[in-house]
């Protein structure tokens, strides 16, 4: 059983839930669903495990057909679609018979990304134990790539999911243009990287997210620290070098003057710093921000805020399902 | 945000012969361990990968993942299965445990490498560069890096640089940027070189490419953008495929705490191995070899004058070479 891709849109790929871990020895980066909240309630409303195979479709163009009956669900940015012409809802699975044709046309937004969870998952190899696409390394996913016209994506043995058609999932996220995004202070904030000022700054105002942004990072306008430090050291010149670290994921990375926001095809180390980190429980929110228009304003939480974020997000997934 | 708690979640002073430990957090998913101070010194990057290896050793549950970084561990948990408090001091337990720098031996490869200098492809990305991205860099100048890499680092001429390569081990301190990408340094002090990097970033460069960025030499992976001078090539030290035996057991041929000893051959010979990995006729020489901190610390005492004095050779012939 398989689908077959008509049109791949503006970006699909295969992505998973948690990505790849495991290898930040190896410089693999962890990749995966940039929205994990919404690839997973997808696919538990199908019955699957958060970790089975979606589709990740930026912005919208997607055409499939379906050679099998099947259940799926289409989570995340409200993007029109059909399925064999009829209108299909979000946040709901819904039986699929072969032969139907699945059609999303461009999301207006609020939000960019959405996700096609299908029973049983789709069926790529796992590499280094996972099976979202790193298109940057070419592993993954299929063929290491997007998507393509002509594609053909075999599904894995959904088992007994019969009875998982209608099933709807309540608990919204709220999609906006101007984002609230948690994040902890650091690894590399005051005092010994950054002035007080610096970290008020950062969080003081909405920052504007450049259209050049994409899953490797959300790159946001411009703007001038203070510094703690007057140069980089032995690391060079400006103080945002520093001698090699790993990146944390949803690092708030400092490259000189402009601060890119690491997303989950992000490298796994450099020689800048990490000002701040977007929590867990926030970090789904990256995948949604619409590059070139979006806002982000930062708040600062303490660890066991972030702690509880995560907890009470991982509670309103399993309102979708076990 | 005034009052923000800190990153610094503890700190280990500098004590019997061990460096300052600082934890920090990054997110509510990461910790980022920092040794010492910012400063180049390879028996930061022994500690980091000595006490990587422990923490490996004793699979805490819990502790999903590390990323060694030169003089830094990023760990990654799960904290719904380990109290933050409770990994610190998992962390800080390893600490105590690794004795201070020599006591105990790095688990270690040497892995042999052939190398040929001045390859045709390395020669063709630059070419490239020079054509279609920036034709007045300095670095890019008669169609190859390794003239500037010379001039940069005062040497003689290329059979120099060639010669400093070959005479010392390449420690990998750690891998990033891309998969199996091996950041490595002399062992060697008296065969410290440098380079600025590229300015902007060349748009291709052939798998197996060798090249020297900063303090660094890394090997391409597979064929991509880079920054690095390129002065020569090698076999391929990444196969997802798995078609040589070498990566059966792991596509990813070298490991943080790996030495890369590179021989010299001529490119036909290098092509021609080349094949024979790909054909699955070709064996990695790889030696099991762990790594005596001890005597790498006489060795670097034994040769520091003539490494200080080509420290200083180099510093002045780089400050009359224009950087990219």
């Amino acid at each position: 059983m398989s689908m077959a891709i008509i049109e791949p849109g503006v970006q699909t790929t295969v992505q998973d839930f948690p990505g790849r871990l495991g290898r930040l020895a190896d410089g693999v980066s962890q990749a995966g669903a940039m929205d994990h909240f919404a690839l997973r309630v997808a696919n538990r409303l199908v019955g699957n495990d958060d970790a089975a195979a979606g589709l990740e479709v930026t912005l919208g163009g997607l055409r499939i057909r379906f050679e099998a009956d099947a259940t799926i669900a289409l989570c995340g940015t409200p993007m029109p679609a059909t399925l064999a012409g009829e209108a299909l809802p979000l946040w709901e699975s819904v039986a699929v018979s072969a032969g139907d044709e699945l059609r999303l046309r461009m999301s207006k937004g609020p939000g960019f990304r959405a996700y096609l969870a299908v029973t049983g998952g789709i069926d790529v190899p796992e590499i280094f134990g996972s099976r979202a696409t790193h298109t940057l390394a070419g592993l993954g996913g299929l063929d290491g790539r997007a998507l393509q016209k002509g594609d053909a994506l075999a599904l894995l043995d959904a088992g007994a999911t019969d009875g998982f058609a209608g099933r709807r999932f309540d608990a919204l996220p709220e999609y906006a243009n101007a984002w609230d995004v948690e994040v902890m202070i650091g690894p590399q904030a005051d005092p010994d990287f950054l002035t007080p000022g610096d970290v008020e700054r950062l969080c003081s105002q909405p920052w504007k997210v450049d259209a050049n942004s994409n899953r490797v990072g959300l790159r946001l306008e411009p703007f001038r620290l203070d510094w703690a430090r007057s140069g980089g050291g032995i690391a060079g010149g400006h103080p945002s070098n520093i001698l090699d670290d790993g990146y944390p994921t949803g690092g708030i990375n400092m490259n000189g003057d402009t601060a890119v926001i690491l997303g989950p095809d992000g490298p796994t180390s450099g020689g800048f710093v990490v000002v701040a980190t977007v929590v867990h429980g926030a970090i789904w929110k990256l995948g949604q921000i619409r590059p070139g228009t979006d806002t982000i304003r930062f708040r600062a939480v303490t660890l066991d805020e972030a702690i509880e974020l995560d907890r009470a997000l991982d509670e309103r997934i399993a309102r979708a399902g076990a | 945000v005034t009052g923000h708690p800190s990153p610094t979640a503890a700190v280990r002073e500098a004590v019997d012969g061990k460096p300052k430990v600082t934890f920090r957090h990054a997110g509510d998913r990461f910790l980022l361990v920092e040794y010492g101070e910012m400063e180049l010194d390879l028996e930061l990057n022994f500690r980091v990968l000595t006490v990587n290896a422990l923490l490996h050793d004793r699979a805490v549950d819990g502790l999903v993942d590390t990323g060694p970084g030169l003089r830094s561990n990023l760990i990654r948990y799960d904290p719904s299965r380990i109290d933050p408090a409770r990994l610190i001091a998992e962390l800080q337990a390893a600490e105590d445990e690794v004795p201070a720098g020599g006591g105990v031996d790095i688990p270690s490869r040497v892995i042999h490498l052939p190398i040929a200098f001045d390859d045709a492809p390395s020669r063709q990305a630059v070419e490239r560069y020079a054509r279609s991205v920036r034709a007045d860099a300095p670095n890019v100048q008669g169609a190859n890096n390794i003239d500037y890499i010379v001039a940069y680092n005062g040497l003689e001429n290329r059979e120099a640089l060639y010669a400093e390569v070959l005479a010392t081990d390449w420690w990998n301190a750690f891998t990033g940027f891309f998969p199996g990408l091996p950041f490595m340094y002399p062992l060697d002090p008296r065969y410290a070189l440098f380079a600025p990097k590229y300015n902007p970033t060349r748009t291709w460069t052939a798998e197996g490419a060798v090249g020297l960025g900063g303090p660094c030499v890394a090997i391409y992976p597979v064929e991509s953008p880079g920054g690095y001078q390129l002065f020569g090539r090698t076999l391929p030290i990444y196969d997802l495929a798995g078609r040589n035996a070498a990566f059966r057991p792991d596509p990813i041929l070298i490991k943080p705490g790996d030495r890369v000893h590179f021989h010299r051959v001529e490119e036909d010979e290098l092509d021609a191995a080349f094949a024979a990995v790909r054909e699955d006729r070709y064996e990695y020489h790889i030696e099991e070899d762990p790594f005596d901190v001890q005597r790498w610390q006489a060795h670097c005492a034994e040769v520091r004058d003539e490494a200080d004095e080509r420290r200083r050779r180099r510093e002045a012939a780089a400050e009359e070479t224009p950087v990219p």
